[in-house]
């Protein structure tokens, strides 16, 4: 079964980040490479993606004539997505432990994040069946 | 080896995010008939941006009735918890398109917006569309094959 794993976050949040020191920005991403490595070892990792920072999101909506209506306007509380994981794992406690793992990664000066992980199964065939 | 980080020459990558469940949601209760015609329309869609090229990956998410928050505990075992924000936004599906333009994003997005609901009407759904960022640069990488990767130092 799949999952996705979503780190969700308010530009707040991301502004935060954008503060940390580059050691706690490199021992960060270093944690995520090994985790990345540890999922490809196992067989479970599906995909990942980082994104581009909220400040650069649109909402999309089709006009009348179906043309794109785009709008950058969104309520400060708004949580954005930050990154993702997709995972094929045995079974959801498998996924709640992944995103324990994410959950746990570290922030400034080593201490854990303690950020709250999504953990959403996917639903569909994998895009090859669709197409 | 992730599908989504091989991007043709000249092209970018943007993730298309269909925010449009609300905590606690199930499956929609529309007539079959309707489910069916939205169905198809995604069909369509994901065999277009195939032919043409641009599908990176897309999925459709179970219902946030079945969504959970995790965070670690000190000892680092999974804390579970199943209860969100009624005005929370979940993700019901998305695409990862790669595009020569971010108009031909906004484009697609217009697409999905537009896609067929109860009685055939257009959703109207807002979507969401978020470059997607390449690698970290490099000197952030730097040295990370020795750096300690245990969840704290102090």
């Amino acid at each position: 079964m799949r999952y996705m794993l979503l780190m969700t976050g308010t530009c707040a949040g991301v502004d935060h980040y954008r503060a940390w020191s580059e050691k706690d920005i490199q021992a960060h991403f270093a944690y995520l490479q090994k985790l990345n490595r540890e999922l490809t070892g196992s067989g479970e990792f599906v995909a990942t993606a980082p994104l581009a920072p909220p400040q650069q999101a649109l909402t999309v909506r089709a006009g009348k004539d179906g043309a794109p209506v785009t709008d950058g306007v969104f309520p400060e509380s708004k949580e954005f997505l930050l990154g993702y994981w997709i995972v094929d794992v045995d079974c959801p406690e498998r996924a709640c432990a992944i995103a324990a793992r994410l959950s746990a990664g570290p922030g400034p000066g080593g201490v854990p994040t303690n950020m709250p992980i999504e953990v959403r199964q996917v639903m569909t065939a994998r895009t090859a069946d669709l197409t | 080896m992730s599908a989504t980080r091989a991007t043709m020459e000249g092209t970018m990558k943007y993730l298309l995010m269909m925010n449009t469940m609300r905590a606690g949601q199930g499956v929609p209760q529309w007539p079959i008939h309707d489910l069916h015609a939205h169905i198809a329309f995604m069909r369509a869609l994901a065999q277009d941006l195939h032919h043409a090229g641009e599908l990176v990956l897309a999925e459709g998410l179970t219902f946030p009735d079945q969504a959970r928050l995790v965070r670690a505990a000190s000892d680092g075992t999974p804390i579970t918890d199943g209860v969100f924000p009624e005005s929370k936004e979940f993700l019901a599906g998305f695409w990862i398109v790669d595009v020569a333009a971010p108009e031909r994003a906004y484009a697609i997005a217009a697409r999905i917006s537009a896609a067929p609901g109860p009685g055939g009407a257009p959703l109207d759904m807002p979507i969401e569309v978020r470059p997607v960022a390449g690698a970290p640069p490099p000197e952030m990488l730097r040295d990370v094959e020795n750096q300690p990767t245990a969840t704290t130092k102090r």
